[in-house]
């Protein structure tokens, strides 16, 4: 919505700066999004009177011009044609920069000095076009700001209204509020046309079919008016607040608009097939076609205007084209209605359709306004196109609309601000926006208010909606800050926020860097890790009205998008990569309302183990890198019974290095190298390691407090031994096997060396064990110990078909 | 006998100044006074002595033996002191090598900002609450008082699932499950991810809130700007102004945008807050009695207020970052900054 310094001016008083005006604006929640000071640093450009023109001496297409600025003569080179000696000019002197930022600057044109610039309104910023440079009217000062004596120089002030404000739609409302900051009423403009016989409803007839919809529908009738250009005052009125000049009959009813924030529509009344209105709803599948050329498709929730024959205009939406305004048409009905904003919205949404009628009828226009519209529009018109205006003005209204009326307790109002105000002082706040209230003398203390809420105040509807005024028109800013007392609660975040945090600071600490991808993915994603059609993540849930289709469905899973992730990095030479994502995932549920939000966390690594450096070796990740990490994460919650399970594994994994995370039976995920050929669809080339933990699960398997266990008091004692054992052997094999051995004095086992190649033939591989004993009770002896270990190897030697080294 | 004793000790004497390092000094010790040394080869001839001189010559064996040992002790602190004084000197690292590293993580900027306001909340007594990203209708907008066909349901373009399902368009919706599962007095600050259907340079289709929200008996206006003014002192620092401006949401009445002195010009007018000197940063205001009717409080006993932030926009004022874009880039160079 743009409204301008200068209409304010004519509508209320005050004297504020317009700087000051914009704040003030936005403190009374009008928010000012932009401000131009139109004519701005355009003051060096002023009258003159054209003293001479002449032929330049050296060229034909330009004049030799001397300008009188009433105190100093400038010789100006032109290179128009429209000027003739006596007339008035808008000279440019040197230093000027025009609006479209040409600085003027004394010059040699053709030999001769030229001490300035005559403008032309298109260089002034005052048209989009113009031809030759503008003759200014004749009786002009000479030497003043040509802007200022046209009255031209003005500030534009672009409001962001919010959706409740509908009042503050026009100059009119916004004033209101200038007015109430002022303590000055707004001057509500009006205007009456000369009417003359025939009667207006011995002519045309109206008739509201559908009253809820169309509560009250104003109409006169014109005839003979001359559609032309409008005047220039009518048409930089408009061009002011953004609106493009038209013709003088459309024109108006845009002023009108804007001003009183009244919609208008004005048809060919010869075009009105039986000259009459019906205002009805659509038929279903009804076509129709707008003044924008657009074939419409109708429904039995939309309102029509209808003349005998069919509709003409979408009710406070948008006109149609068969009686649409021509430059040929004389006689014009005026239409100045009311109309249900839930219809217009609906009917506007459907059809994708926003006009300055609709948005201001969608948010409620006032009732009353739309006779006081109507005459205003119509003796405008009078004054700008002529035309014989017929006695009298329709006004269907069926049941007028009564003001509301809604008590308020200054004791209320005073609770919720926190602010001490006495019934008086309210009232007076409410009466600067036009809002009257009497004090009710039944009431205790006389501390009650019974307030009349005018009709343009829509939003206004229960007390609290006062209360608001008050605080707003009394300022938020003189408001005392306090900080509220209570009893305390005891709310803390909820168990998965708080394990969130703890994985996150676990991660982030060790060395991860935590990404965040959208939610929404491609379902094109599934195919590219190779998911086949029957897993469960392809069942995902689908977004009606997606952007794109990139981000059409909900992630099932992080892992996708960490590869993309992970490619985009690897583009711009990110190598060595160790990320993170913990995120929810989204599955439909069957019979539930809503989708099954699980929490999922998704790691990558890749690139080199160490940052580069002289004291790095220089070796990349491995699974085993990626499996420690997830060791130290299981570390936190230390669920029990874990299991490493190579048997099962994810399609988008190598299925020779991955595997499946249990703990106690439940499954928590996977990790594993990619999948070569995932690798390839999202052009990594370079070995990339995965986990995808469902953390849910984890939370849920935390194992019990630890208890604490007496430590030892005795030395410890270790042994190794280094067997030489079949390839198949897994190391997770041996260790169970000294799980279940349980000799009381194991501390524990460390496997302290892998080795294969020179010395150990082919299918073999030596395998170094270090078991540390200690006793609780006692130091033990050499001879318990040597007992105790060689029975451990034996064992280890039968059950693997194993031999010490 | 005395004599050959003293004799020795001469030697010895010299013998243990002119050792020039621990080991000589070990060597000398153990020639005069090992098992083997010189003092017990001397003392084996007493046997042959008179019960008389016995004595005598114990006792100076004695003397003999203290002095060499104290003598001992003391050189072996003065070579031991030299030649940690040696080491000292000769022992030279390069400092300024780069230390043995590892890779330094980051949490993503949005979990930082995020982290910080709850902590200051939290330290106001503030809980935290949590809520589904796909959100019914209900939740989102009809217990928050924003109808269907109501034109500020054009405030937030939304996302949908089904017709009565959607993608939350704010974090509001933690208010009413909140409210519907605890009666008052509740303090609540609701972190999450919304979404909204706008994608362009300002605008993400997927962004982060902080929502928050207290009720009690008696709560006022007044206590809403008192506790956000707290917030923002803490956050942005005690010397950036605040102001409150009224304004409009469905769900709060009276409503209120906070603003902040620009943090980039410190008010004086830049590009950021578009030479106003402000920054919106916070949207706010009393809980709206529609929405109490909707979780059955009863708006004569209870008020309170709710606000809400966008946590994008909160992380480019207090890191800098001038572009939305690289929230959501995930571009390791952006990440690592924090």
């Amino acid at each position: 919505m743009i409204v301008t310094y200068n209409w304010f001016k004519e509508l209320v008083d005050f004297d504020f700066s317009p700087d000051n005006l914009a704040d003030r604006l936005t403190m009374a929640g009008l928010e000012v999004d932009a401000m131009e000071k139109i004519g701005e640093g355009l003051d060096s450009i002023i009258v003159a009177r054209l003293e001479s023109v002449d032929p330049h001496p050296d060229a034909d297409r330009l004049t030799l011009c001397i300008a009188d600025s009433g105190k100093d003569k400038f010789q100006i080179v032109c290179g128009a044609r429209n000027h003739k000696a006596g007339d008035l000019v808008a000279l440019a002197r040197v230093g000027t920069i025009l609006p479209g930022g040409l600085k003027i600057k004394r010059s040699k044109i053709r030999g001769i000095e030229s001490d300035g610039m005559l403008c032309s309104e298109k260089e002034l910023g005052l048209a989009e076009d113009s031809e030759g440079i503008m003759i200014l009217p004749p009786d002009l000062p000479l030497g003043k700001p040509v802007l200022e004596v046209l009255g031209l120089k003005d500030v534009r002030y672009e409001l962001g209204l919010t959706p409740n404000r509908a009042d503050c739609l026009s100059l009119v409302g916004v004033a209101r509020e200038v007015g109430a900051m002022a303590g000055n009423p707004v001057r509500i403009p009006d205007g009456v046309p000369r009417e003359e016989a025939p009667d207006a409803a011995s002519l045309t007839s109206v008739t509201i079919e559908e009253p809820k919809m169309c509560p009250r529908y104003t109409a006169r009738l014109i005839r003979d008016v001359k559609i032309g250009p409008s005047p220039d005052w009518l048409a930089r009125r408009v061009e002011s607040v953004g609106i493009r000049s038209i013709n003088n009959v459309v024109d108006v009813t845009n002023l009108i608009l804007m001003e009183l924030g009244h919609p208008l529509h004005a048809f060919d009344f010869n075009l009105l097939r039986g000259g009459g209105i019906i205002v009805r709803r659509a038929g279903e599948g009804e076509a129709f076609t707008t003044l924008d050329g657009q074939d419409r498709i109708l429904s039995a929730e939309d309102l029509v205007i209808c003349d005998a024959e069919g509709p003409v205009a979408l009710a406070g939406i948008m006109g149609g084209e068969n009686s649409e305004i021509q430059p040929e048409t004389t006689d014009i009905l005026l239409e100045s209605a009311y109309f249900d904003p839930l219809t217009i919205r609906r009917t506007a949404k459907r059809l994708g359709m926003h006009t300055e009628s609709s948005h201001r009828f969608e948010r409620g226009v006032d009732i009353q306004m739309a006779p006081i519209a109507l005459d205003r529009a119509a003796a405008v018109i009078q004054q700008v196109a002529g035309g014989r205006v017929a006695e009298g003005i329709i006004d269907v209204y069926p049941f007028p609309v009564k003001e509301k009326k809604i008590s308020l307790s200054a004791r209320r109002t005073r609770e919720v601000l926190g602010l001490e105000l006495d019934v008086l002082e309210i009232r007076s706040l409410l009466k600067s926006i036009g809002l009257d209230a009497e004090i009710l003398s039944d009431r205790p203390e006389k501390d009650t208010l019974f307030v009349t809420v005018p009709t343009f105040r829509h939003d206004l509807e229960r007390d609290i909606d006062l209360i608001e005024e008050v605080a707003r028109l009394h300022g938020y800013d003189r408001i005392p800050l306090t900080l509220p007392t209570g009893r305390l609660i005891s709310h803390r975040a909820p168990f998965r926020h708080r394990n969130a945090d703890r994985v996150r600071d676990l991660l982030s600490t060790t060395g991860f860097s935590e990404i965040i991808n959208y939610s929404f993915v491609s379902p094109r994603l599934w195919d590219r890790i190779l998911l086949p059609a029957a897993d469960e993540r392809r069942r995902n849930v689908g977004i009606l009205n997606p952007l794109t289709d990139e981000q059409s469905v909900m992630r099932t899973t992080l892992v996708p998008s960490m590869l993309e992730t992970v490619s985009r990095n690897m583009a711009f030479q990110s190598k060595d990569l160790r990320l993170f994502e913990l995120r929810p995932v989204f599955f439909s549920s069957e019979g539930e309302d809503l989708p099954h939000e699980q929490l999922r966390l998704s790691v990558a690594l890749c690139g080199r183990r160490e940052p580069e450096g002289w004291n790095h070796e220089d070796a990349q990740v491995d699974f085993f890198d990626l499996k420690g990490a997830a060791e130290s994460l299981l570390h936190l919650f230390r669920p029990e019974k874990l299991e490493w399970d190579s048997a099962i594994s994810e399609p988008y994994l190598h299925p020779g290095k991955s595997c499946a995370l249990r703990a106690n039976g439940k499954l928590l995920g996977f990790l594993g190298e990619a999948h070569p050929k995932v690798l390839e669809n999202f052009d990594i080339d370079l070995p990339v390691l995965l986990l995808d933990l469902d953390m849910d699960a984890l939370f849920s398997s935390e194992g019990t407090t630890s208890v604490f266990r007496p430590i030892s008091r005795f030395p410890d004692i270790y042994r190794d031994s280094a067997f030489l054992m079949n390839e198949s052997v897994s190391a997770g094999e041996i260790f169970g096997l000294l799980e279940r051995k349980k000799n009381r004095y194991i501390e524990d086992v460390v496997l302290f060396d892998l080795y294969r190649g020179k010395g150990i033939p082919e299918g073999k591989k030596s395998i170094g064990i270090r078991v540390r004993y200690r006793s609780a009770e006692k130091t033990l002896t050499d001879e318990e110990i040597n007992k105790a270990h060689g029975k451990i190897v034996e064992e280890l030697c039968k059950t693997f078909d194993a031999e010490v080294r | 006998m005395k004599q050959r004793l003293e004799s020795m000790l001469q030697e010895a004497r010299s013998a243990f100044e002119n050792a020039g390092s621990e080991s000589e000094l070990q060597e000398t010790r153990v020639r005069y006074l090992g098992k083997k040394g010189e003092l017990t080869g001397i003392m084996k001839g007493m046997g042959a002595l008179t019960p008389e001189e016995k004595p005598v010559v114990g006792a100076t064996a004695n003397l003999v033996k203290e002095e060499l040992e104290s003598l001992f002790q003391a050189r072996n602190e003065d070579v031991r002191r030299a030649e940690i004084a040696d080491r000292l000197a000769r022992e030279r690292i390069d400092v300024t090598l780069p230390g043995r590293s590892s890779f330094r993580g980051s949490k993503h900027p949005v979990t930082l900002v995020t982290e910080e306001i709850a902590e200051i909340f939290t330290s106001l007594g503030f809980g935290i609450e949590e809520g589904p990203e796909v959100e019914k209708d209900f939740y989102n907008f009809e217990a928050l008082n924003i109808p269907r066909d109501h034109p500020a349901r054009d405030m937030q373009d939304t996302f949908y699932i089904s017709e009565d399902v959607v993608l939350r368009t704010h974090t509001s919706p933690v208010q009413i499950r909140t409210m519907m599962r605890h009666a008052p007095p509740v303090r609540v600050i609701a972190p999450g991810t919304v979404y909204r259907r706008d994608s362009d340079i300002t605008h993400s289709p997927m962004f982060h809130q902080i929502e928050g929200f207290l009720v009690d008996r008696h709560v006022t206006f007044g206590d809403l700007k008192g506790i956000l003014t707290a917030f923002i002192n803490q956050y942005f620092g005690r010397e950036v102004g605040v102001r409150f401006r009224p304004s409009f949401f469905p769900f709060t009445e009276p409503s209120a945008e906070v603003d902040i002195q620009c943090v980039i010009c410190r008010g004086a007018g830049c590009r950021v807050c578009k030479n106003s000197g402000w920054l919106e940063i916070l949207g706010s205001g009393m809980i709206d009695p529609e929405v109490f009717r909707s979780v059955n409080y009863d708006p004569q006993i209870y008020s309170g207020f709710a606000f809400g932030m966008g946590l994008e926009r909160i992380a480019m004022l207090k890191y800098g970052v001038n572009d939305l874009r690289l929230f959501f880039e995930n571009d390791l160079r952006f990440l690592q900054q924090f």
